[in-house]
């Protein structure tokens, strides 16, 4: 039997959360949760997945930190996706350069993610 | 019963300094005590409420994803999505509950697009949670009704707007600044026609959120802004102003030389912004000649503006008002000059006639 897929989501709005969840699990992805950059950064690290979905604003570590920390400090190369809202331009920037491989702009639609997962875990 | 015999008379044996300020203490140890207890049960409760807050938030974040992906392609509400409207109803009288299912309905509105966002906007519809927001307006409260408007806007109920339109006029500055932002949010360009009737003036701070909103449209067509122009409210003259300056508003270059002889100075150093960023040259060289009537003020307002415009033709210009009256024009003249004739700028370092001239001149060519 092939294992799941495991993604680790850091969002701090929990309906989000729990609405990602729900379709991504659908789509048959292991979803690990975390409601801050620290919990995701944890997760990261014991769990080993195989992409991470972020928000960019959220306590106590940043999505800038937690994508920072993937590349730099764990040197790992799995896929990241950043969530931004509107007038974090400079952010989503800052997160391509940090390793950031794709972005999404809130509003967005579950399903553009579903899409964009699938292209990344190929 | 003798001991207590025994302290009783002792403390009545104490000068009175010494009974008051026992008395007090008894009275705020005791107070303590109570207040102690009272924090205690207030605690207990809060605690208690926090988690049936959470508890209920749990319950209801699963019964709107539930109702979400429910969706069925042929009804527009499918059975099961009928049945959670009916779950979430009951709990809708309890106001705590209300204002929970409202908040989180919203965080989730402004994350999602597309159906779900709109999946989202006909459960609000649905559960009758609208109603409770028509009904705040009928409030004679000027902050419920504040509310009521505002998350009329939230959820972009465009049918209120009759009801809302209602309140352009209100005497309190907070109901009218939210009308005109869900009149703007709502309804766009079209939404700006309060501001033909406005009489009450149009703060900076709500000039600005009514402008950021209109920037998020994709539809950028602007309405006729000339009347706005002619407007008796100056603060209304000033938007239109910006208005004219963002939307590129070109056809409205007569109106603009009308205002440069407005009576409040404020929106005649704005028209001279508006007219040197949209004509350039053109506005430039007219500015130029009717240089003498400006006010101290237009004139300073000109050369800030003349410094991204100038181009050698104004040397002549520029000369005529190195010496000028004002120190602040004098500087920028100074450094205008030096970016279009650094030889005749260094030249200038001879001049002894004025005393400011060498130190700012030394300054013009640092900077």
């Amino acid at each position: 039997m092939m294992s799941k897929n495991k993604i680790v989501l850091a969002e701090d709005n929990s309906t989000l959360s729990l609405l990602l969840k729900f379709r991504l699990e659908k789509e048959g992805y292991e979803l690990l949760m975390a409601v801050d950059g620290k919990e995701a950064v944890d997760l990261i690290e014991s769990q080993s997945p195989d992409l991470v979905i972020t928000d960019i604003m959220m306590p106590f570590i940043s999505g800038l930190e937690v994508i920072s920390h993937v590349r730099n400090k764990l040197a790992l190369e799995i896929p990241i996706i950043v969530f931004s809202s509107a007038g974090q331009e400079e952010m989503v920037l800052k997160a391509f350069s940090l390793g950031a491989n794709d972005f999404m702009g809130k509003p967005f639609s579950p399903n553009e993610l579903v899409i964009r997962v699938k292209r990344l875990l190929g | 019963m003798i001991d207590y015999q025994y302290f009783i008379d002792h403390f009545e044996e104490f000068p009175f300094l010494v009974q008051l300020v026992w008395r007090i203490s008894v009275v705020l140890f005791l107070t303590i005590i109570l207040l102690t207890i009272y924090l205690k049960v207030i605690r207990y409760h809060l605690r208690k409420k926090e988690n049936e807050y959470k508890t209920f938030k749990k319950e209801y974040e699963a019964l709107l994803v539930e109702y979400l992906y429910a969706d069925k392609e042929n009804e527009q509400i499918s059975n099961e999505q009928q049945s959670i409207i009916l779950k979430i109803k009951t709990h809708i009288p309890i106001k705590y509950k209300r204002k929970m299912v409202i908040s989180v309905l919203y965080n989730l509105m402004n994350e999602v697009s597309g159906e779900m966002a709109d999946s989202i906007k006909t459960l609000y519809y649905q559960t009758g949670l609208i109603d409770y927001a028509l009904t705040r307006l009928k409030n004679k409260n000027w902050f419920v009704i504040a509310k009521g408007i505002g998350e009329l806007r939230r959820f972009k109920v465009e049918e209120a707007h009759d009801e809302v339109a209602k309140f352009i006029k209100h005497p309190k500055n907070e109901v009218r600044k939210e009308t005109q932002l869900y009149l703007v949010n709502l309804f766009r360009f079209e939404g700006l026609s309060f501001l033909n009737e406005l009489k009450t003036p149009l703060s900076e701070w709500a000039q600005l959120q009514l402008l950021e909103v209109l920037q998020k449209f994709d539809d950028q067509q602007i309405c006729d802004i000339k009347p706005w122009l002619k407007s008796k409210n100056d603060t209304v003259v000033l938007f239109a102003l910006k208005l004219a300056q963002i939307y590129n508003q070109f056809e409205v270059k007569d109106i603009l030389i009308e205002l440069l002889s407005h009576k409040e100075k404020e929106i005649r150093i704005c028209v001279i912004e508006v007219l040197t960023n949209l004509y350039g040259i053109e506005a430039k060289e007219m500015l130029k000649t009717n240089f003498n009537q400006l006010s101290i003020e237009e004139q300073l307002s000109f050369f800030k503006l003349l410094e991204n415009l100038v181009d050698p033709s104004d040397e002549t210009f520029i000369e005529q008002h190195l010496f000028h009256k004002n120190f602040e024009i004098q500087l920028l003249a100074l450094k205008i000059l030096k970016t279009i004739n650094i030889d005749k700028f260094l030249s200038l370092n001879k001049l002894r006639s004025n005393k400011e001239v060498p130190e700012m001149y030394k300054f013009a060519n640092n900077s």
